[in-house]
């Protein structure tokens, strides 16, 4: 156990998803994947391996009991989805979508779950999704459930949101005015990526876009960042209007167009509402040591890991010292999201993957 | 997602009744990261050897139960019938005289709505042998 700043170690299983897809581990195998990991918890998705989702029965509750047992594993948050879009022509009420909500706490809670991910509108900010999601106002009425089922409503500030964007805080202040503590904040280190991932590049390219443009767009995002300054697109822009671009490329370039299925194009600055803003690192990082003692949860988010051992993308050891000076206690689960984007290229290893993740989380930790 | 895997090979053949060919079946698996109710299913089209199968003529197998495809789509289709995550929907073609046996070019379009992305449409093409 790893007693640093009260900072414990799990694995998300949706790090096995494809494991689990192409049926080489059922539950049990991702939960001993995590386990000999070395996590101390995990975060599970009802909708992805409990197959018997949305009814959760006894007996599946007691097995999962039992594993949790048999592999020494802490149950540490279930993810809540919102399914507004659930026909072709009508959307599920607010009423509607408000019991769903109740469903995820109350299957949390069977569970053990202490924490829900709650879907939230602006998960991964203004835009993108076509319909309303869990809005502030629906997670107001979610609090007498969290409270009477003691499960913590985790908004995951997934980029190309922040701790500290001002979207999080309606739903901060109902909690707040309502005297219910049961919305907090959950990090997530896809805030944090300073330049395009080598396993984006190879999604990518795979879809038609150039190597060499993509690795030219990660040098200079990588270039800027261990300069100490942020990468501004429009400084390098002339550089690639140079360069033969395809289609793809193009597309891939252009500021106002997110490419789904990809992290955030354009890290190093943060794409926001079809805009973008520099990033100023340091402050990024004095804003997570700030918020750490806040924090409820924390998802140690990765694509790629180098010849090094470290995270491609992100500056791992940085973001650690601010969760440790900061004070934060509790989980910070590995979520591994480079499968979806290696697995066209064949058979991603997803647990080498998440093996070398929690080498080096624990060596951060102990640092 | 899983665009490449979405179409199987598992279990492409004929189905019979009393002796006859009545249809063939194939089986697909969801192109998202987790199961999702059959209702957020925008769209499953085939088409065999260029040719578009019926939607009027197929039906959906998974988890016990079977419903004609077309129901699917419909307004108020029960919520709680999911597509499990990784398994097999196994999607029927009534076809009297089924299919020759052998391989054929099978190309399958996937629609799936998830809420907090839009829609997602996957397209796999594939030769698969039929028994």
């Amino acid at each position: 156990m790893y007693k640093q700043g009260g900072i414990k170690l799990g694995v998300s299983l949706y790090s096995y998803q494809d494991n689990f897809y192409f049926h080489r581990h059922d539950l049990e195998g991702c939960m001993a994947a995590a386990a000999g990991a070395g996590a101390e918890g995990i975060e599970v998705f009802a909708d992805t391996m409990m197959p018997e989702w949305p009814y959760i029965s006894d007996a599946f509750t007691d097995k999962w009991y039992g594993l949790l047992y048999r592999y020494g594993l802490e149950p540490v948050c279930l993810d809540h989805f919102s399914d507004r879009a659930m026909w072709k022509n009508k959307q599920l009420t607010d009423d509607e979508l408000y019991e769903r909500g109740v469903l995820y706490i109350k299957t949390a809670h069977k569970l053990g779950c202490k924490n829900l991910r709650v879907l939230h509108h602006e998960h991964i900010g203004l835009g993108i999704s076509p319909y309303r999601l869990t809005d502030a106002k629906l997670v107001e009425r979610l609090l007498p459930a969290a409270r009477e089922y003691d499960v913590m409503l985790a908004l995951e500030c997934h980029a190309p949101t922040t701790i500290d964007d001002p979207v999080h805080e309606a739903y901060l202040e109902a909690a707040e005015r309502r005297n219910i503590p049961y919305v907090g904040l959950q990090a997530d280190f896809s805030s944090y990526e300073y330049c395009v991932s080598t396993a984006d590049i190879e999604l990518c390219v795979h879809n038609g876009c150039s190597r060499g443009v993509l690795e030219r767009l990660r040098t200079l995002q990588r270039d800027a960042y261990f300069e100490g300054r942020p990468f501004v697109f429009d400084e390098v822009k002339r550089e690639f209007d140079k360069m033969p671009l395809n289609d793809c490329d193009r597309a891939y370039l252009d500021m106002s167009i997110p490419v789904y299925g990809t992290s955030m194009k354009y890290m190093g600055v943060t794409q926001y509402n079809g805009g973008y803003r520099p990033t100023d690192w340091t402050q990024m990082y004095k804003t997570l040591k700030d918020y750490a003692s806040k924090l409820v949860y924390v998802h140690g988010k990765f694509y790629d890991i180098d010849e090094n051992g470290q995270v491609d993308n992100m500056d791992y050891p940085k973001i650690f010292d601010a969760l440790k000076s900061g004070g934060y206690k509790g989980y910070i689960c590995s979520e591994f999201e480079g499968n979806r984007r290696l697995n066209v290229k064949g058979w991603c290893d997803e647990i080498t993957y998440v093996n070398k993740h929690h080498k080096l989380m624990r060596k951060c930790l102990e640092a | 997602m899983y665009d490449p895997y979405i179409l199987t090979d598992v279990g492409c053949r004929n189905v019979w009744a009393a002796g006859k060919k009545e249809g063939y079946a194939v089986n697909i698996t969801i192109n998202y990261y987790r199961g999702l109710p059959m209702s957020c299913v925008d769209e499953i089209t085939l088409w065999v050897d260029g040719e578009r199968a019926a939607p009027e003529t197929m039906v959906l197998q998974h988890a016990g139960k079977e419903v004609p495809y077309l129901d699917i789509l419909k307004d108020d289709f029960p919520t709680d019938f999911y597509w499990v995550y990784g398994e097999h929907l196994r999607v029927v073609i009534k076809k009297p005289g089924g299919i020759a046996q052998g391989v054929h070019k099978v190309r399958l379009q996937l629609g799936t709505r998830r809420s907090y992305t839009p829609t997602m449409v996957s397209v796999c093409e594939k030769d698969l042998i039929f028994a």
